[in-house]
């Protein structure tokens, strides 16, 4: 027993000296390894080291400028000068930082900003102290940089809005790319389209990023550019917008809140698209502050909300061109005769008011568009039903996406006679039934759960005008027409629209004829004034439109195409909380056909085609 | 308490603390111009991880020895679930989700099987054949399992880690010298299983400069940090290759580059001399235990880094393919430190139970 024992452990003891033998072999063979490298081949990696000295940069791409139908730049890049230090190479921070702030006029928070981010950078990494010099800022420094070590002046260029609060929904912005965005195209230190032109038409931009092969010295600094690659510039965009028309628009509205679109009636190129209030998008390059990004977020006008592509309202009266059509169309008697308006109308208990509480007395089509008779409307929607209104609505491209290059878009909402509707109320059948003519009859005047994008209205204004084509609103300049939609309509109904539309302008009677019955073109057109609250109407009227307050009162809306015989351009006015739709919204499109007018003289005189 | 003070394994501690100097110091140069707090992490993983070694120095052997079969089942379960349930990390199927964590199975089948084949051998010899079949299965089911995952460091871990053992528990020589022959011959037939990125790393470290760009970058810029080190280094923090970002991953596998580079060969001696001393003095507390299974976990824990230390050396300086794994104590990386602290631990633990203990040679010796 001993013995087996002493066998066991005596073969284990030799088991153990392999073992122990074994590890220096191990550790030994690493250590010739080693040797072999550090000693014998020292020179030869020694040296490889001293070439392995290729660093790769990129050549960030130029943006393509994006310009207005006429040339003018409404966003462009701009060559400016920009300072940066690489903390490690510096040789006194403080004096060095000292010496900046003195010649380059930095303020103490600036200058502790400065200290904080240079903390918080890998010392070999520059940092970026101050931008959008331009030569004559940083010239005195440049003849000095050579006894500042570590700092460096550089060119580069940014991007400027020469119209940004005019332009901000329409072109939109640009900020650094993400994460996400790092597909392999950008590359960490680009810009990127963030809203509106810039975002939509992204990569005709952009242009690609090239990259340089450059060979630097021990401590990473530049000694020669070894390879190119360079470069492609992106695309310059010109946009079918007109300036001249926007800016016209934007001083017409004034401080109002609102938008107003411009378009083409035969090609739909928007020529003006404006949303009040606007921001200064030139903010967005330099790295927005927060603080100011809250400020736009939370501000109750909503500035960052383009109102002409991406918010709805109801379109009040101006709908009541679509309703009227959709009689004509299908051959209502009311369409082609007449009813008197006392100021309401009844149907069971319910009483609903035209805006005019003495009533219209005999109203036709004709009457009913020009002085804007909801009564008409009321009982013409009545006899059509929810299914005709519904559909017209949306053959006219309402409550569908527009398809212009803006995202995001808003559809606006057209209700239909679906079973969820239907169940909206939880009632009887018959006050269900009840309840639902009543949202008949709203809806045929253009309240209630209608809603629409003045774009979308624009664009109705241009159907009016061209025939019943619904176009695609084109933001860039010389693109052929895309028709989306050829609604059925005979010219002869469109033109009792057109004469009614036509005689609001034009006819004493005419709800826009004080406004715009001395614009140089002919113009055809609808006014619409949107209730916001429910709020009874001799209660209204007690309030003068400027007295009510202005979150109370209605939207203005102003539709229609001019000149009348030979229509050009669909214009659409929306001021929100406005008041009367003729009285608000109608000088802004006067004010906009003047400058269209004039354009056209100018041009005419020229002898050049616009 | 004062017992357990005056029994510790006082050359292991110290050998142990100037490692832990030594890697701090490195790392401090890998990643001093990186993402910041690295360092102060893994000074952090160096207190968990002595937390738990001095836990381990409480814990009877005993209780380690009851618990190897549970553990040892536990892992087999799981390695079994992995290509059912695993998730897939960078092409290869290891990961368990458990939800809270990801759980590498293979990395507790790493210790169980080591526990497992020291119980085991802790009161028989590896000369019969129930001996050696039993543990040879018990090696080779989690091996296979490990193998297809793929991840070929920890099974080569299993495989070292196991031969050694074996050796140890006294296979006799004719049977190691034919297992040898049938590996090398079945070197073909594993070439056959082997992924395409394994095959390519195998490609590259026989011709580097095959694929400069690629799968060979690594190892050509860790051999030129390396060389262009010399004997006496470039200096601390003046490592040109490390500066530069050359290198990959330089703070976790590719850390030896960078001390190499800056500290150069005598930087290098100095860690292969602390390596050594390290590994002998556990084999020595292994050869005097007091008992048969405490002798035979420190042979599997000394033969687990002599792996991890020539694989990790090896692949940095071209001797071997790029397989991820860390150099002991040096890379950076929390759950890799912890474990071999603890691994430690179990070999203080072992010193502390033999010590004023006749080894285990007597009558009343385990394998009595």
């Amino acid at each position: 027993m001993r013995n087996t024992l002493l066998e066991i452990r005596g073969r284990f003891d030799v088991r153990m000296l392999v073992l122990y033998a074994a590890v220096p072999v191990f550790l030994g063979a690493l250590a010739m390894q080693m040797l072999k490298l550090q000693w014998y081949e020292h020179a030869h990696y020694a040296l490889q080291a001293e070439q392995n000295r290729l660093n790769i940069v990129p050549v960030l791409p130029v943006r393509g400028e994006i310009m207005d139908v006429e040339g003018r730049g409404l966003a462009i890049n701009r060559i400016a000068y920009y300072v940066q230090l690489i903390p490690e190479r510096v040789a006194n921070l403080e004096e060095t930082l000292a010496a900046l702030a003195e010649m380059l006029h930095w303020s103490d928070s600036k200058l502790e900003q400065l200290r904080k981010r240079i903390q918080v950078t890998r010392p070999d990494r520059p940092v970026l102290l101050d931008d959008k010099l331009q030569w004559e800022q940083v010239s005195p420094l440049a003849a000095r940089l050579h006894h500042l070590p570590g700092v460096d002046v550089e060119s580069g260029s940014y991007r400027e809005y020469p119209y940004a609060g005019l332009t901000s929904h329409l072109i939109g912005y640009l900020s650094l790319v993400d994460k996400e965005d790092l597909d392999g195209r950008y590359f960490p230190s680009e810009f990127i389209g963030r809203a509106g032109v810039e975002r939509s038409f992204e990569q005709e931009l952009h242009g690609s990023p090239g990259s340089q092969q450059e060979e630097v010295d021990a401590l990473g600094r530049r000694v020669a550019v070894l390879k190119r690659s360079p470069s492609v510039m992106g695309h310059k965009i010109r946009l079918a917008l007109d300036i001249d028309v926007q800016k016209a628009a934007a001083d017409a509205l004034g401080d109002s809140t609102g938008a107003v679109v411009v378009m083409d009636v035969h090609t739909g190129a928007v020529i003006a698209l404006l949303s009040q209030p606007g921001y200064d998008t030139n903010r967005f390059i330099t790295g927005l502050e927060s603080e100011q990004w809250k400020t736009w977020l939370n501000d109750p006008e909503k500035p960052l909300l383009n109102r002409a592509s991406q918010a709805a309202y109801p379109p009040a009266s101006t709908f009541k061109l679509v309703t009227g059509l959709t009689g004509l169309q299908h051959g209502s008697r009311l369409a082609n005769g007449s009813t008197n308006c006392p100021g309401y109308v009844e149907f069971a208990d319910r009483k609903l008011r035209c805006w005019k509480r003495s009533g219209h007395g005999m109203v036709s089509m004709h009457t009913a568009i020009v002085q804007s008779c909801d009564v008409y409307f009321y009982q013409l929607g009545d006899q059509l039903g929810m299914g005709a209104i519904s559909d017209a609505a949306m053959e006219w491209g309402l409550g569908v996406k527009t398809e212009i290059q803006l995202s995001p878009e808003s559809r606006g909402s057209v209700p239909t006679q679906s079973p969820y509707m239907m169940s909206a109320i939880k009632n009887s059948a018959s006050k269900r039934m009840k309840w639902f003519r009543g949202e008949t009859m709203i809806t045929a005047i253009g309240q209630g759960a209608l809603t629409a994008t003045p774009l979308q209205i624009a664009r109705l204004a241009a159907a009016i005008a061209n025939g019943g084509k619904v176009l695609k609103p084109q933001l860039l300049a010389d693109v052929p027409p895309e028709v989306l939609n050829q609604v059925d309509v005979s010219e002869e109904h469109l033109n009792i629209i057109r004469k009614a539309m036509r005689s609001v302008v034009e006819d004493p009677s005419g709800t826009a004829y004080r406004v715009l019955g001395d614009a140089p073109w002919d113009v055809a057109g609808k006014t619409g004034t949107a209730q916001v609250i429910k709020m009874a109407q001799d209660k209204k009227k007690a309030l003068s439109q400027d007295l009510l307050q202005r979150q109370f009162r209605d939207h203005a809306w102003f539709m229609g195409y001019a000149p009348y015989k030979n229509p050009k351009v669909a214009i659409a006015v929306f001021i929100e909380h406005g008041g009367h739709g003729g009285a608000a919204a109608g000088p802004v499109a006067a004010e906009i056909i003047r400058v269209l007018a004039a354009k056209e003289q100018r041009a005419g005189a020229d002898g050049v085609q616009p | 308490m004062m017992r357990m003070l005056k029994s510790i394994d006082w050359i292991l501690l110290a050998t142990l603390f100037c490692l832990a100097m030594l890697g701090m110091v490195t790392l401090y140069a890998a990643v001093h111009q990186g993402a910041p707090g690295l360092w102060q992490k893994q000074g952090m993983y160096w207190g968990a991880g002595m937390a738990i070694f001095t836990m381990l120095c409480f814990m009877p052997l005993r209780l380690l020895g009851l618990a190897c079969w549970p553990m040892y089942g536990v892992a087999l379960f799981l390695l079994l679930l992995v290509p059912i349930i695993g998730d897939i990390h960078m092409g290869a199927r290891r990961w368990l989700n458990l939800g809270v964590m990801n759980l590498q199975p293979s990395e507790i089948m790493k210790w169980a099987l080591m526990f497992m084949l020291a119980s085991w051998f802790a009161s028989r010899e590896a000369r019969g054949w129930v001996e050696i079949v039993v543990p040879l299965l018990l090696t080779v089911m989690p091996a296979a399992l490990i193998v297809m995952q793929p991840d070929l460091g920890t099974t080569l871990v299993l495989l070292f880690a196991a031969t050694a053992l074996i050796i140890a528990a006294g296979l006799p020589w004719r049977l190691f010298g034919l297992a040898v022959v049938a590996g090398i011959a079945s070197l073909p037939v594993l070439w056959h299983f082997m992924h395409d990125y394994q095959k390519q790393r195998v490609l590259t470290l026989l011709d580097p400069q095959s694929d400069p760009l690629g799968a060979g970058y690594h190892v050509i810029q860790s051999t030129i940090a390396i060389g262009s080190g010399g004997l006496f280094g470039k200096g601390f923090m003046h490592g040109t290759q490390a500066r530069l970002h050359f290198l990959p991953e330089q703070h976790t596998d590719f850390i030896f580059s960078v001390l190499a580079e800056e500290g150069g060969f005598i930087a290098v001696a100095l860690l292969l001399f602390l390596y050594g001393l390290l590994i002998i003095r556990i084999l020595w507390i292994g050869h005097r235990a007091h008992s048969r299974f405490g002798s035979l976990l420190c042979v599997g824990i000394a033969s687990i880094f002599v792996l991890y230390i020539t694989v990790n050396i090896g692949m940095v300086s071209g001797l071997f393919p790029v397989v991820g794994l860390p150099l002991p104590f040096i890379s950076y990386g929390g759950s890799a430190l912890v474990s071999m602290l603890a691994a430690t631990g179990l070999v203080m633990r072992v010193a502390i139970e033999s010590k004023g203990q006749i080894p285990w040679q007597r009558p009343g010796s385990p394998l009595a």
